[in-house]
C-alpha cells in the first residue's frame, strides 16, 4: 500500500507556518535567552512575526486554493479575518507588552506562588511578570487563524483546541487580584472543555450522516469536510435527525466562543478575572475568530440545511442580543459592563450571519474589525485608570474622571459612543451594514429586535459618559496613569480606526466585499 | 523421502490464527498459564539460587533436589497463614487489587509467540495462543492495567506506607511506559508490523542490506543489534516497569518497609509475589520477541536449517528468556536501589531525549534507504553531519576551571562560615605519640630497622 | 484479523460481547456520578472506559480500542487517581448544594438531554446497515488510520504539536516554582537557624517504650525521670485511654 502526501500550497499557508515558527521559537527563547533580556527578545519577536505574517498575507490576496489534503481553504474570508486577527493580534500584543503602567506588566511572575504568601507580596510587588504569556498569545494567534481556515470539522476542532488552551491559561495570569483571575481561568476552562465536547459529540452525528456520500467522483466515501457535508446535506439517504443534531451540537460549540446566550455565562467572569489585555485579546480577536469559523460552518458546509437552522440560531440571536442589553444596565463593574456589551454584539453579529446573502458575509466581516478595535481601544483605556491596587474598574469610581482627566475621558466617551452606534463612528457604519444585510436577506424580524436592544444598550453607555463628565471628583477616583508608547500606540490605532472606519468606511467595505467569497 | 520443505522455517502469519478447533485453543491457554505460574516457581528459586551464588552463600538447598521445591513449600506456608484485612482498607479494592495484577501479568503472555507452526495432535497451528494486528500494543495495554493492581492495592489498604508506595508506583510506571512505547515505535518502524508474530518474522532475514553511495551495508535480523539503543532503553525501563532492583522504589524495604504490599498477608501477598515474577518473565519474553529474534535459533545453530522448525522453537525461546532473567537477577545481585528523584531524572531526563533522538535518526535513515536519487542522500547525510556538528561546537565548555589559591577561596567563604584555624599553622608534638614511642622502642631495637618512627622522636634522639 | 472483514454483520461472539459489556459501561458512568468516593469515582469510569476499549476492538478498530486501554486507562485515569490520592483517601465530596435545587435540576436536564440524544440517534441510525467498514479496513487496521492522518487529516495532525507544546509550558506556568540561587539556604544559613536562640538543635526524643504501651503517643522520659512532650508529634491527637484499655489484661503477674 502506498500513501500519497497531500500536496501542500506552502506559499497559502505560510502566514499559519509564520505564526505557528514565532511561537515554537517563542518557547525556545523562554529556555534559552537570559531573563533579563527574554521580555524584550519576546515582545520583538512576537511583534516581528505578526508583522511579517501579515505581510505574507498581502501578497497572497489573491490566492484562492483548498489546500494540505482539502484541510485548510484560503479563500476571501479565511484572508479577511487572518487579516484582521493579525492586526488586532499585533494591538493586544502592544497591551500585553505593556511595563510602564506597573512595575513587571500586567502578568504574575510566578502563578504557582501560593496566593497571599509571604513570597506573593514580594513578587507582587517588583518581580518581571511571566513571559510565557508571548509563545502562549502567539499560539493562540496560530489556532485563531487556523481556525477561520479550517476546511473540516477535525482540523476545525484541534484549530478549536488550539485557540483555546492558551487563553485558559493567559486567563489565569494576572498580577493582581489572583483568586480571581484564577478563578476566572477555571471557569473558563471547564466550560471550555463541556463546549469543546459538545463540538466533538456534533462532529460525530454528521460523519454519521456523510457516510456512503462522495463530495466528488473518486474521493473518498464519507468524511466531515466541508464539501463532502454539503453533498451530504443534499444526496445522503441517512435520517437528516444526524444532521440536525450535529449541527446543533457543533452550533453550541462555535456559539460558546462568540459568548452567544444562552452559552454566555462564562463571559462576564472571565472577562472581569483575565487580566485587562488579555480580555482585550478575546474580546477582539476570539470573536473574530468564532464567527469567522461561524460563518465557514453555516454558509460552506450546512448551506442546504439554511432554512432550518435559521429560525433556531435566530432565536439565539434575538435571546442573545436581550441578554446583552438588558443585563448590560445592571452592571456596577466597568469590565462586566464591556463583557455583556460583547454579548449582544454578539447577537447583532449573529444577525449578520443569518442573513443568508453574500451581504451578510461581508458585513459581518466589516462589523468584526470594526468591533475589535473599538473594544481594544475601551480595554486600553481601562488599563490606564488605576489606584494603588491596579485597575479601578467599579463604575462608581469612574465617577467625575471627566473633570481631572478630559482627554482619557473624552476618549473613552468616543469610544462608547461607537459602542452605542452613534453616527461618524464605526459602531454606527458596522450595525448600519449588519441590518442592512439582514433586511436583504428577509430577516425583518432580527433587524427590529437589534434595533431595540441597540436603543436599550445605549442606556448603559449612556450612563457612564454622563457619570464622568457630570459627577465632581471624590477623594476615592483615581487617576488616570500616563500611558507608555505600546498601550499609547494600540489606544491610538484603535481610536483612530473606530473614527476613520466611522467617516470614511467605504475602502475597507469593499474589500470586504470582494473578499465576501466561500470557495467550497 | 523427505521433502525440504519440512525443516523450513514456518513463520504463521496473521491468517493462521483462529483457526483452531476449541480444544487445541484451551490447550494453548492452559499452557501459557502453566507456563506463567511455573516459570514463577522456579523463577523465585532460580534468583535465590544465583544471588545466593553471587553472594558466596549455597541459597535454598533443602527442600527437594537443590532446594527445587523451597517455593512450593513457602507457597505452602503463604496459603497457611491468616489473612488480615487491615480495619481501615477499603475492603473491595483491597481484595480485587492483587486480583488485578496477576490478570493482566498473564494476559500479555496470550500473544507471546513461542515457537513456529507445529503440528499438534494431526492440527497445523502456530505455537501462540492468538495474534493480532496490534499484539504489542495488547501488551502495553496489559502492562499499564498492571499498574492498577499496585496503585489500588496501596490505596486501599488505608496506611501510609502502602499509600506512598502506591503513589511512587505510579509515577514510576507512567514515567517508564513512555520510555518503553517510544523504544518499541523503533521496532515498529523496521518491522512494519505491530503483530508478534509478524516482528519475529522480519528478524528472520539475513537477506536485508542497505546500499549507501556504492557500498552495500549488512544488516544483521536481530533488533538488538540493529536497533541496539532501544534494546537497551526497552531493557531498563522494563526493569523499571516490573519494580524490580534497582529501581523497586514502590518497595523498597529500608524506606516503605514493602511499599504496596505491607498491609498484605497469605494468599493475597501470594498473588503479588506471582504478579511480580510473571511480569518478569512476561517482559523478558517480550524482550525476546522484539529484540532477540523470537523463537528462532541464534546464529551458530541457525545454519542448520532444521533449528528453526517445529518444537525446536521452544528451545531457543526459553533459553533466551532464562537468559534475560538472569540477567534481572544479576542486576539485582549487583546495583544499589536508586533515590527517587535519580530514578525520575533517568527516565525523562535521559532515556525520553535519547530515546526521541534516535527515533528520528531511524526515520532519517528510512528516508535515505527509500530515496532513489543519491544528490537528495548526500543531502541528508551532509545535512545531518551539519547538525551533529554544530551540536558539538555549540556544547557548553564543561572542562573545568582550575582551582584558585587556596586564600583566595577561605576568603570567597560566606560570612559566619566555620571557623578555620590559621593557615600557617604548624601542628605541635603530640605528647602522647612521644610517649608510645617512648615505651615501644626497646622492642624495636633488637627487631631490626624501625621503619615506622615518628620523625619528632628522630629529631630528638639526634639532640 | 480475518474477522474485521466480517464485522459489518454482527456475529453472535460480538453481540454476547455487547450485551455483556454495555451494562457494565453503563453501570460504571452511573456509579462514577453517584459514588462518594472520588477513587471509586475513577474506578468506575476506567471499568467504563476499558469496556469502550473492547467495544472499539470488536468494531473491526483494534488499534482505536487498545489506545484507548493504554492512554485513557492506563495513563490518564493513573494520573488522576495520582491526584486523588494526594488529596487523601477520606476526602469525599461535599454534599451541601451551594445553588438551591441544582441537583434536582441537573439530573432532570441530564435525563433529559440523554433521551433526546438517544432517541435521535436510535431513530436516525436504527435501521441503518454500517457502510465503509471493509474499505476503510482494506490494508489493515492501522495501516487505514495512518494512511488518513498523512494525507487528509496531516495539517490537523501536526496542529496538534501546538497544544502539546502548549499544555507542557502551561503545565510548567502554573505548577513551576523558580527559586533564585540566592534564596537557597546555603549551610552556614541553616547552621544558624538550627542553633538560634529558641531552637532545639538535637535530634527529639524518641516516644517511651513500657511494658504497658508502646504508643508513638506515649511521652518518653528525660535522663532526670521527667516525661517530655517533645517526643511526641504535634500532628497526633492526644488521647485518653479508654477503661477498658487501661484494665489490667491478666497477663501480669
Amino acid at each position: 500500500m502506498t500513501i500519497k502526501f497531500p500536496d501542500i500550497d506552502y506559499a497559502a499557508i505560510a502566514p499559519l507556518l509564520i505564526m505557528f515558527g514565532v511561537a515554537a521559537l517563542g518557547v525556545l527563547v523562554e529556555a534559552f535567552v537570559p531573563k533579563r533580556a527574554r521580555h524584550l527578545t519576546q515582545l520583538v519577536l512576537a511583534l516581528a512575526g505578526l508583522v511579517a505574517a501579515l505581510v505574507v498575507l498581502v501578497t497572497q490576496a489573491e490566492t484562492r486554493v483548498v489546500t494540505a489534503g482539502g484541510a485548510i481553504a484560503v479563500d476571501g474570508p479565511a484572508l479577511f479575518l487572518q487579516g484582521s486577527i493579525i492586526v488586532l493580534a499585533i494591538m493586544a500584543v502592544l497591551l500585553i507588552g505593556e511595563r510602564s503602567l506597573e512595575k513587571g506588566g500586567p502578568f504574575v511572575a510566578q502563578a504557582a506562588i501560593t496566593v497571599g504568601s509571604e513570597d506573593d507580596r514580594r513578587q507582587a510587588a517588583r518581580a518581571d511578570g511571566a513571559t510565557e504569556v508571548y509563545p502562549l498569545a502567539t499560539f493562540a494567534i496560530f489556532g485563531m487563524m487556523l481556525f477561520v481556515s479550517a476546511n473540516d470539522l477535525l482540523t476545525m476542532f484541534i484549530a478549536l483546541e488550539v485557540l483555546s488552551l492558551p487563553l485558559y491559561l493567559m486567563c489565569a495570569l494576572a498580577r493582581r487580584r489572583r483568586l480571581v483571575s484564577q478563578e476566572a481561568a477555571l471557569k473558563y476552562f471547564m466550560l471550555g472543555a463541556y463546549a469543546s465536547a459538545f463540538f466533538l459529540f456534533g462532529v460525530a452525528l454528521v460523519y454519521g450522516f456523510t457516510a456512503s456520500v462522495q463530495a466528488a467522483p473518486g474521493r473518498m466515501a464519507g468524511g466531515v469536510d466541508f464539501a463532502t457535508i454539503h453533498a451530504a446535506a443534499t444526496q445522503s439517504p441517512a435520517n437528516r435527525a444526524l444532521l440536525f443534531g450535529g449541527l446543533a451540537m457543533i452550533a453550541i460549540g462555535l456559539l460558546f466562543k462568540a459568548a452567544a446566550a444562552p452559552f454566555h455565562v462564562w463571559t462576564p467572569d472571565v472577562y472581569q478575572g483575565a487580566p485587562t489585555a488579555v480580555t482585550g485579546f478575546m474580546a477582539a480577536c476570539t470573536k473574530v475568530a468564532a464567527f469567522g469559523a461561524l460563518l465557514r460552518v453555516l454558509y460552506v458546509a450546512f448551506d442546504g440545511a439554511r432554512w432550518d437552522f435559521t429560525p433556531v440560531l435566530g432565536a439565539i440571536a434575538i435571546l442573545t442580543m436581550l441578554v446583552g442589553a438588558v443585563l448590560s444596565v445592571t452592571q456596577t463593574d466597568l469590565k462586566r459592563l464591556l463583557a455583556y456589551s460583547s454579548i449582544a454584539n454578539a447577537g447583532y453579529l449573529l444577525v449578520g450571519v443569518l442573513a443568508g446573502v453574500r451581504e451578510g458575509i461581508s458585513s459581518t466581516m466589516f462589523y468584526l474589525v470594526a468591533y475589535g478595535f473599538t473594544v481594544i481601544a475601551a480595554f486600553a483605556v481601562v488599563t490606564l485608570v488605576r489606584d494603588a491596587d491596579g485597575e479601578a474598574t467599579h463604575l462608581s469610581r469612574w465617577a467625575g474622571l471627566g473633570r481631572r482627566s478630559p482627554v482619557f475621558a473624552g476618549v473613552f466617551t468616543f469610544i462608547l459612543l461607537a459602542f452605542a452606534g452613534i453616527p461618524l463612528t464605526s459602531g454606527f457604519i458596522s450595525k448600519f451594514a449588519v441590518f442592512g444585510a439582514a433586511l436583504d436577506g428577509g430577516q425583518t424580524w432580527l433587524v427590529i429586535a437589534g434595533v431595540i436592544t441597540s436603543m436599550v444598550l445605549a442606556f448603559p453607555y449612556l450612563r457612564v459618559v454622563v457619570m464622568m463628565w457630570l459627577s465632581e471628583p471624590g477623594e476615592s477616583t483615581p487617576t488616570i496613569a500616563v500611558p507608555g508608547a505600546l498601550t499609547a500606540a494600540a489606544l491610538v490605532i484603535g481610536v483612530a480606526a473606530t473614527l476613520v472606519l466611522g467617516v470614511a468606511p467605504a475602502p475597507l467595505l469593499n474589500l470586504s466585499d470582494t473578499a465576501g467569497q466561500f470557495i467550497r | 523421502m523427505t521433502t525440504p520443505a519440512v525443516y523450513l522455517a514456518q513463520d504463521p502469519t496473521l491468517a493462521d490464527f483462529g483457526h483452531d478447533p476449541w480444544w487445541i485453543s484451551l490447550i494453548k491457554v492452559v499452557a501459557a498459564f502453566v507456563f506463567a505460574v511455573l516459570a514463577t516457581l522456579l523463577g523465585v528459586w532460580f534468583e535465590r539460587r544465583v544471588v545466593g551464588f553471587m553472594q558466596v552463600r549455597p541459597g535454598p538447598n533443602q527442600v527437594g533436589p537443590f532446594g527445587l521445591l523451597q517455593t512450593l513449600a513457602d507457597g505452602l506456608k503463604m496459603a497457611f497463614k491468616e489473612d488480615i484485612l487491615p480495619k481501615g482498607a477499603d475492603k473491595v479494592v483491597y481484595f480485587f487489587a492483587p486480583t488485578i495484577s496477576v490478570i493482566c501479568a498473564v494476559t500479555a503472555l496470550a500473544v507471546i509467540p513461542f515457537g513456529p507452526m507445529v503440528s499438534m495432535f494431526g492440527h497445523q497451528t502456530p505455537l501462540q495462543v492468538t495474534d493480532v494486528s496490534v499484539a504489542v500494543l495488547v501488551i502495553l495495554a496489559a502492562s499499564s492495567m498492571g499498574i492498577y493492581g499496585i496503585v489500588l492495592g496501596g490505596w486501599a489498604s488505608g496506611s501510609t506506607y502502602p499509600l506512598l508506595g502506591g503513589l511512587r508506583s505510579s509515577a514510576q510506571m507512567i514515567s517508564y511506559e513512555v520510555a518503553m512505547g517510544l523504544s518499541i515505535v523503533a521496532v515498529f518502524m523496521t518491522a512494519g508490523t505491530m503483530s508478534t508474530s509478524g516482528i519475529v518474522a522480519a528478524q528472520a532475514g539475513s537477506d536485508r542490506s542497505a546500499s549507501l553511495g556504492g557500498f552495500e551495508f549488512f544488516a544483521p535480523g536481530w533488533y538488538a543489534i540493529l536497533l541496539l539503543p532501544s534494546f537497551i532503553i526497552y531493557f531498563i525501563s522494563a526493569v523499571g516497569e516490573t519494580n524490580r532492583a534497582p529501581f523497586d522504589l514502590p518497595e523498597a524495604e529500608s524506606e516503605l518497609v514493602a511499599g504496596f504490599m505491607t498491609e498484605y498477608s497469605s494468599l493475597k501477598f501470594a498473588l503479588f509475589m506471582l504478579a511480580e515474577y510473571v511480569n518478569m518473565v512476561t517482559v523478558s519474553a517480550v524482550a525476546t520477541t522484539l529484540f532477540l529474534g523470537g523463537w528462532r535459533a541464534p546464529w551458530p545453530i541457525s545454519i542448520w536449517d532444521g533449528a528453526n522448525s517445529g518444537w525446536f522453537g521452544l528451545i531457543w525461546f526459553f533459553a533466551k528468556v532464562i537468559l534475560l532473567v538472569f540477567v534481572f537477577v544479576w542486576l539485582r545481585g549487583t546495583l544499589p536501589r536508586l533515590r527517587y528523584d535519580q530514578f525520575m531524572r533517568l527516565g525523562w531526563r535521559v532515556l525520553l531525549p535519547i530515546n526521541l533522538v534516535w527515533i528520528l535518526a531511524l526515520a532519517g535513515i528510512r528516508v535515505l534507504q527509500k530515496e532513489n536519487s543519491d544528490a537528495v542522500r548526500w543531502g541528508i547525510i551532509g545535512g545531518a553531519l551539519l547538525v551533529i556538528l554544530l551540536i558539538t561546537l555549540a556544547w557548553p565548555d564543561r572542562r573545568k576551571q582550575p582551582p584558585r589559591p587556596l586564600q583566595e577561596q577561605v576568603n570567597a567563604r560566606p560570612q559566619g562560615s566555620f571557623p578555620l584555624p590559621p593557615m600557617d599553622l604548624v601542628v605541635p608534638p603530640s605528647p602522647r605519640a612521644r610517649r608510645g614511642v617512648a615505651q615501644r622502642q626497646p622492642a624495636n631495637v633488637g627487631g631490626g630497622a624501625p621503619d615506622v618512627v615518628d620523625t619528632t622522636s628522630t629529631e630528638e634522639k639526634e639532640d | 484479523m480475518t474477522n474485521i472483514a466480517l464485522a459489518a454483520t454482527v456475529t453472535t461472539g460480538e453481540a454476547v460481547t455487547f450485551w455483556i459489556l454495555a451494562p457494565l459501561a453503563l453501570l460504571g458512568a452511573i456509579g462514577m456520578v453517584v459514588a462518594r468516593n472520588a477513587v471509586h469515582s475513577a474506578l468506575w469510569l476506567v471499568l467504563t472506559m476499558l469496556c469502550l476499549g473492547v467495544f472499539y476492538v470488536v468494531q473491526a478498530g483494534p488499534f482505536i480500542g487498545m489506545v484507548q486501554i493504554i492512554v485513557y486507562t492506563g495513563a490518564i485515569m493513573m494520573l488522576f487517581l495520582f491526584v486523588l490520592m494526594l488529596v487523601g483517601r477520606d476526602a469525599s465530596d461535599s454534599l451541601i448544594e451551594t445553588l438551591r435545587g441544582q441537583r434536582v435540576a441537573a439530573v432532570l436536564v441530564g435525563l433529559g438531554f440523554a433521551g433526546l440524544v438517544g432517541t435521535l440517534v436510535a431513530r436516525a441510525v436504527g435501521d441503518t446497515t454500517a457502510v465503509g467498514l471493509e474499505a476503510a479496513n482494506q490494508n489493515g487496521n492501522v495501516q487505514g488510520i495512518a494512511a488518513l492522518l498523512f494525507t487528509n487529516y496531516v495539517f490537523a495532525f501536526e496542529a496538534t504539536s501546538a497544544l502539546l507544546i502548549t499544555a507542557a509550558v502551561g503545565a510548567m506556568v502554573l505548577a513551576h516554582i523558580h527559586k533564585p540561587k540566592s534564596e537557597r539556604l546555603g549551610q552556614p544559613e541553616t547552621m544558624r537557624l538550627r542553633f538560634r536562640p529558641g531552637n532545639y538543635p538535637a535530634p527529639k526524643p524518641g516516644p517511651g517504650v513500657y511494658a504497658t504501651s508502646d504508643s508513638v503517643a506515649t511521652p518518653g522520659r528525660l535522663p532526670d525521670g521527667t516525661l517530655t512532650q517533645r517526643s511526641v508529634p504535634e500532628i497526633l491527637p492526644t488521647r485518653e485511654l479508654s477503661p477498658r484499655e487501661t484494665a489490667p489484661k491478666g497477663t501480669e503477674k
